[in-house]
Formats: structure tokens, C-alpha cells, sequence
């Protein structure tokens, strides 16, 4: 009898808990969960499935491997994911190491600093079609400023389209998604640097440390775990970047500025390789989760290093 | 080690001035105590002497050099700061060999001079750990490690104790008496809190306002405060006040009416500019005692409160509303009730109507 009494007892606490706790979070997570699966689990499902598929224009079919084996077999491929990694790299080591002299500067303690502060933005303000369409004008031969700046200095001779070869039309790339990418780096970094306290500083400073002996000792130990979590996401930013590249050059000139991402879009939207393009964007995908797989294993171990406690 | 000397030192931020024309003539190895309400400027005047701060105007000599363009290094300060400023990122051992580390000493030295720190500090078990692991007490420790690696002339202190609770006060308290005689140095010591003052100073500065009110011995301070602030501030529980006609002064002192004592002479010496029609009184809690006659100071009692060896009688007499007698622990009183208090002429204290106190004929031997 007390046994029988006890367990209606606990089931009927069960059904109380599941009503009053467990039941209810559910319900609040529910409506966020069911869109999230809407908008990401179930377009990269869906990918996942167009990978196996040759779909096209022309209908869809069940083909396999194919498509990754085809992948695998394309002689270019490896090249575009270097190119991809490079452009990674490249592009966010400069914002980071620009993003953080901008912090620096920003930190100075000046006349005016909250306008100067204001003043880094507009990069990132400005929306990133336009942005890039004025890099546009800045990069032509005939009428940009900067093969005219070029040419007044005597550096070149003639129009130099700083888009058209191979080699200068990858670094331009560079050099547009870096200014676009900094200011935000600079403003995460600042922060972190105001939120160092100034009694550190000073009581470096009273036991002799030079400026750069206390940005080294303190500034970068104190502002790393933000230094290692912003290069994390504009890593995963930079390698997904499509609308740089594509309102400049749109891969070219020859692919020298395809990525992993433009390569993906030519391939499915362009060329209408639904299938195929699938199998491309879920390499897009793979290759992000090892590197931020990797990634994180670091930010780990620096945390370890630069922990508080 | 080193005699500190300011000669003339005023700051001001902008246009709000926060030292006055501040001189002063610290002893080499003395013990020197900034005290004073917060905003009186006396951290300013500490982080003058580090030279983190610059002075407006005036000079700062240690050991008979004048270096008040030098860096803090060329000074031979260490400071130790209020909220300890410890790297937060660092062990316990990297913190306090940062100085050492910045000097580019050797590593076997840094080692060596780390670990003698530790163990006069009884750190050494915790030199691998975070400071964010350390309880305050073991932080102040180290901050103070941090300090004394350096082997510096001067040492600052700037308020180290008033993020520690009142028992770990008291104990660093000796602690800090301790470390001042082993290590022989020179040390200059800011506080609010007039008991640290009292307790570890060899001499005391009195700040108010940015001004330099009195700079003496805790027993100088004590009983022959120069000022009512003073007065008041050195003390505890703080010293009462009274406005009272003044009757006449002689050579013998002055002659104030009291309430319901009615005249009585005040062994004081006076001055010409002291004559007025009132002076302010002041009489210590602890030098009040129960009236044994119907004759007295009338004090309405408020509140008690009884510690066991004593009583803090609080309530008013005549117009002071916070009237404070500190009796014995089984003192006859209770609350509500009207009691007398008498007090020896010789432990008043007699200030004008600009706040200077008259210089007190007969005050205790431990004076001298």
C-alpha cells in the first residue's frame, strides 16, 4: 500500500514539475527552435541531400557519390581551397593587426577622442555594396584616384586596372575587405582595452616598465581572450565574404579571386548545378567546422594560459 | 634610507585647486601617515611624490636630490595601491618579480630576491597561484611582495587596508608595524581612517580641504590638536563641542560659562586675538565622568550603548544634539534619563571663533 501511495505520489510530482519547470522552458524555446530548424537545419538538410542528387534545370536524380568523387577529381578545386584559406589569413591577420593599432590610437587619451571614435565607423556603416562600389572607382585604370596617385609619383607609366591581372586584382580584394572588416575589430579591441583597469598601468608604470613593456605584459595578456574570439568570427566572416569579391572582380580575372564561396555560388546559381553546387557549399561547410573545430581547441588552451583564476 | 621633503606643493585639475602651498620634512625610516576625510587631497599628494601625478607648482626632494621631474624608478619609490593593482593573469610569483623582470635582473637573482619576499610575506605556498584564487588578506600580502623586491628608499602605501574587513585590519595592522621596523625604510602611509593612523604613525599629517591642518605625533595630535578639526578628527568616539560666553582670560587661562556649572577657568594659554564673546569648547568622551554631586554638564541620555568594559552614553547637552560620553561598563544610567558629567578643567580644549585651538597648559606625561 505505502509503496503504491509513494510512487502515485512521485509520478503525480513528475506530472507537477513537467506542468510547472521542464514543460513550460520548452514551450519558450519551442517557437525560437522550430525557426531556427526552418532557416538553418533544414536548408543544410535539404543541401545535404541536393549533394547526392545531379539537379538541375532539368529535373533531379539519385546519382550517388558522384558528385564528391567528381569534386575530389577536379584538378582546380585544391587550388580555389587555398586560395580560400589564404584570402582567410591574409585578411583577417591585417584586421586584427590594424584593428588593434586602430584600438590603440582610439584608447589615446585625447582632445575630441569620442569624434575620432565616431569617425572609424563609416566603413562599416556605409552598406558593403556601396562601399565596394566606390573601391571600384578607386581601382580603375582611367579614372581612379589611385593609378592617377600612382602615375603622378612616377610608379607607373601608364592606366593601371588594379582589378584586371591575376596578381593585383586577389591583394585589391584583400585590401577592400580589410577596410571594411577593421573598424569593427577596433571597436571589440577598444572595449576590452578600456576595460583593462588604469591602476595596472600605473603601477607598472611606478616599477619602471616602459609603454611598450606594459602593452606587451599587460594590454595584449589583458585583451587576448577578446583578440582570440574576434579573430575567430571574422575568420568564419572573411572565409564566407561573397559580396566583396563578387561586386569586384566576381571571382576573376581567371579565377584568381575565387574562393570557396564563389566557386559555390558560379557553380550552383550560375550554372544552374543545383547537385553539384550542394556538394561545394557542404565543403564549405566542412572545411569551417575542422577549422573552428581546431580553433577552439587553441582558444582553450590561451584561455588556459591568460585565466584569472 | 631616504629623508622626503616637499617644499611648497600646490595642484590643481583644471581650474579646481586641491593642494595648498604644501611643505613638509619627512625623517629618514619615519613612519608617515596621510589622514584625512575623503577629497582632501591627500591620495593627490601621494601620487605627486610617486610622480604619477605632477605637481602645479613647487619641489620634491628625496635623500636632498630634487626629483620632481624624475621617474618614479629614479625616485627609489614603490607603491602599493588601494585595489592592489595585481596582474590578474599572472602567478603569484610573476607578480612580485614584475619589477625585477622590467629591471632585467638575472634569472637566479629574480629567484632568489622572490622567494626571500615571499617568506617574509608567508606567501611561499602560494606562489602558483592566480590572484583572483588569493583572499584579500594574501593580496595585500602580495601587492606588498610586489613592493619590497625592489628594495626602493621610499615606500607609498595608498589606502592598502580599507578593502579588508575590520579583523584582517587589525592584523595587517601589526603586520605592517612589523614589516616598517624590519625593513628599515622609509614609509608614507594614506588613510581616511584615524585609527590606522593613530596605531602605526610615527608622525601624522592632517589634511583638510588640501591644506596641511596639523603634522605632529599621534600624541601630539591627541592632546594638543592645533585645530577643531583636529580635534575632531583624531579620536574616537570624536571629541564634543560646545559654544560658550566667554567671561574673561589671564595668564591662568580663560574663564567660560558652562551650563548649569556656571563659570570655570580653563588652564589654556591665550592670545590677544583670542578675546570674543564665544568659544568653542571641546571635551574628549573618555574625559567625562559621572557627576558624584548634583553639579554637572546635563546630559539627556538617548541611546546606550554598553560594550561590557565600557558605556557609550549618546545624547545631548545644551545645543549639541550629539553629545557622546564614553563611561564605565557599569556606569548607573539608562535611557531617557537626565545625568550630570564633570570633567578635570585640564582636559578641555579651548578653540577660537576661527577654529584654532589655544595651546593646553597641563597635558599627560606621554606627551614628551
Amino acid at each position: 500500500m505505502t509503496v503504491i501511495s509513494k510512487n502515485s505520489k512521485s509520478s503525480s510530482k513528475w506530472r507537477e514539475f513537467l506542468r510547472s519547470r521542464t514543460l513550460f522552458a520548452w514551450l519558450l524555446i519551442t517557437p525560437a527552435a522550430l525557426f531556427m530548424f526552418l532557416i538553418v537545419g533544414w536548408p543544410l538538410l535539404e543541401t545535404i541531400r541536393l549533394s547526392f542528387t545531379n539537379a538541375g534545370l532539368g529535373g533531379e536524380q539519385y546519382i550517388g557519390w558522384d558528385n564528391y568523387e567528381k569534386l575530389l577529381n577536379n584538378r582546380k578545386y585544391p587550388g580555389i581551397v587555398g586560395r580560400t584559406f589564404y584570402w582567410m589569413f591574409l585578411s583577417v591577420l591585417l584586421k586584427m593587426i590594424i584593428g588593434t593599432i586602430g584600438a590603440l590610437l582610439l584608447n589615446a587619451k585625447i582632445r575630441g577622442k569620442a569624434a575620432f571614435r565616431v569617425m572609424v565607423m563609416p566603413p562599416w556603416i556605409v552598406p558593403m555594396a556601396i562601399g565596394c562600389i566606390g573601391w571600384l572607382w578607386l581601382y580603375n585604370g582611367h579614372f581612379g584616384i589611385l593609378a592617377g596617385v600612382l602615375m603622378r609619383l612616377g610608379i607607373i607609366d601608364g592606366p593601371f586596372e588594379f582589378l584586371a591581372y591575376k596578381s593585383s586584382a586577389f591583394y585589391s580584394a584583400v585590401v577592400t575587405d580589410v577596410w571594411i572588416g577593421t573598424p569593427m575589430i577596433s571597436i571589440f579591441i577598444l572595449a576590452a582595452m578600456q576595460s583593462v583597469p588604469d591602476d595596472l598601468y600605473e603601477a607598472a608604470y611606478v616599477d619602471g616598465a616602459s609603454r611598450w613593456y606594459r602593452f606587451r605584459r599587460i594590454t595584449i595578456p589583458q585583451i587576448m581572450p577578446v583578440i582570440v574570439t574576434m579573430s575567430l568570427l571574422s575568420a568564419i566572416w572573411t572565409f564566407n565574404s561573397f559580396e566583396v569579391i563578387w561586386i569586384l572582380t566576381e571571382g576573376g580575372p581567371l579565377g584568381a579571386t575565387t574562393t570557396m564561396i564563389i566557386d559555390t555560388y558560379k557553380m550552383a546559381i550560375a550554372n544552374y548545378k543545383f547537385g553539384y553546387g550542394a556538394t561545394r557549399a557542404l565543403m564549405v561547410v566542412l572545411s569551417l567546422a575542422v577549422f573552428s573545430l581546431l580553433y577552439l581547441i587553441l582558444l582553450n588552451k590561451i584561455n588556459e594560459r591568460y585565466k584569472t583564476k | 634610507m631616504a629623508t622626503v621633503s616637499l617644499k611648497s606643493i600646490k595642484k590643481s585639475f583644471d581650474s579646481t585647486q586641491v593642494l595648498f602651498d604644501i611643505n613638509l620634512d619627512i625623517e629618514d625610516k619615519e613612519f608617515i601617515v596621510f589622514v584625512g576625510p575623503s577629497g582632501c587631497g591627500k591620495t593627490t599628494l601621494l601620487r605627486i611624490i610617486a610622480g604619477l601625478e605632477e605637481a602645479t607648482n613647487g619641489e620634491i626632494e628625496i635623500d636632498g636630490i630634487e626629483v620632481s621631474d624624475a621617474h618614479p624608478i629614479e625616485r627609489g619609490i614603490s607603491m602599493v595601491f588601494q585595489s592592489y593593482a595585481l596582474y590578474p593573469h599572472l602567478n603569484v610569483f610573476e607578480n612580485i618579480a614584475f619589477p625585477l623582470r622590467v629591471a632585467k635582473l638575472p634569472k637566479a637573482e629574480i629567484e632568489n630576491l622572490v622567494m626571500r619576499a615571499a617568506e617574509t610575506l608567508q606567501l611561499t605556498d602560494r606562489l602558483n597561484f592566480k590572484p583572483g584564487q588569493l583572499s584579500g588578506g594574501q593580496r595585500q600580502r602580495v601587492a606588498i611582495g610586489r613592493s619590497i623586491v625592489r628594495q626602493p628608499k621610499v615606500f607609498l602605501f595608498d589606502e592598502p587596508l580599507s578593502n579588508l574587513d575590520a579583523a584582517l585590519r587589525g592584523e595587517m595592522r601589526v603586520e605592517l608595524a612589523k614589516l616598517h621596523k624590519s625593513l628599515d625604510a622609509t614609509m608614507i602611509y594614506v588613510t581616511h581612517d584615524q585609527v590606522e593612523a593613530m596605531t602605526m604613525a610615527d608622525r601624522i599629517v592632517v589634511l583638510s580641504e588640501g591644506k596641511v591642518e596639523q603634522f605632529g605625533t599621534p600624541m601630539e595630535l591627541y592632546h594638543r590638536p592645533s585645530t577643531k578639526f583636529v580635534a575632531g578628527f583624531i579620536g574616537h568616539p570624536k571629541m564634543n563641542f560646545l559654544k560658550v560666553p566667554h567671561l574673561s582670560s589671564s595668564s591662568k587661562g580663560v574663564s567660560v560659562e558652562l551650563p548649569e556649572i556656571g563659570e570655570q577657568l580653563l588652564p589654556v594659554e591665550t592670545k590677544a586675538e583670542n578675546s570674543g564673546d564665544e568659544l568653542e569648547i571641546g571635551i574628549r568622551p573618555e574625559d567625562l565622568i559621572l557627576s558624584k554631586t548634583a553639579k554637572g554638564l546635563p546630559m539627556k541620555v538617548e541611546v546606550l550603548e554598553r560594550l561590557g568594559g565600557s558605556t557609550l552614553v549618546y545624547g545631548s547637552v545644551s545645543l549639541n544634539q550629539n553629545f557622546c560620553a564614553l563611561l564605565q561598563g557599569d556606569a548607573l544610567v539608562s535611557e531617557g534619563e537626565t545625568i550630570k558629567l564633570v570633567a578635570s578643567p585640564s582636559s578641555f580644549h579651548v578653540f577660537d571663533s576661527n577654529g584654532d585651538a589655544m595651546k593646553r597648559q597641563e597635558v599627560p606625561e606621554v606627551m614628551s
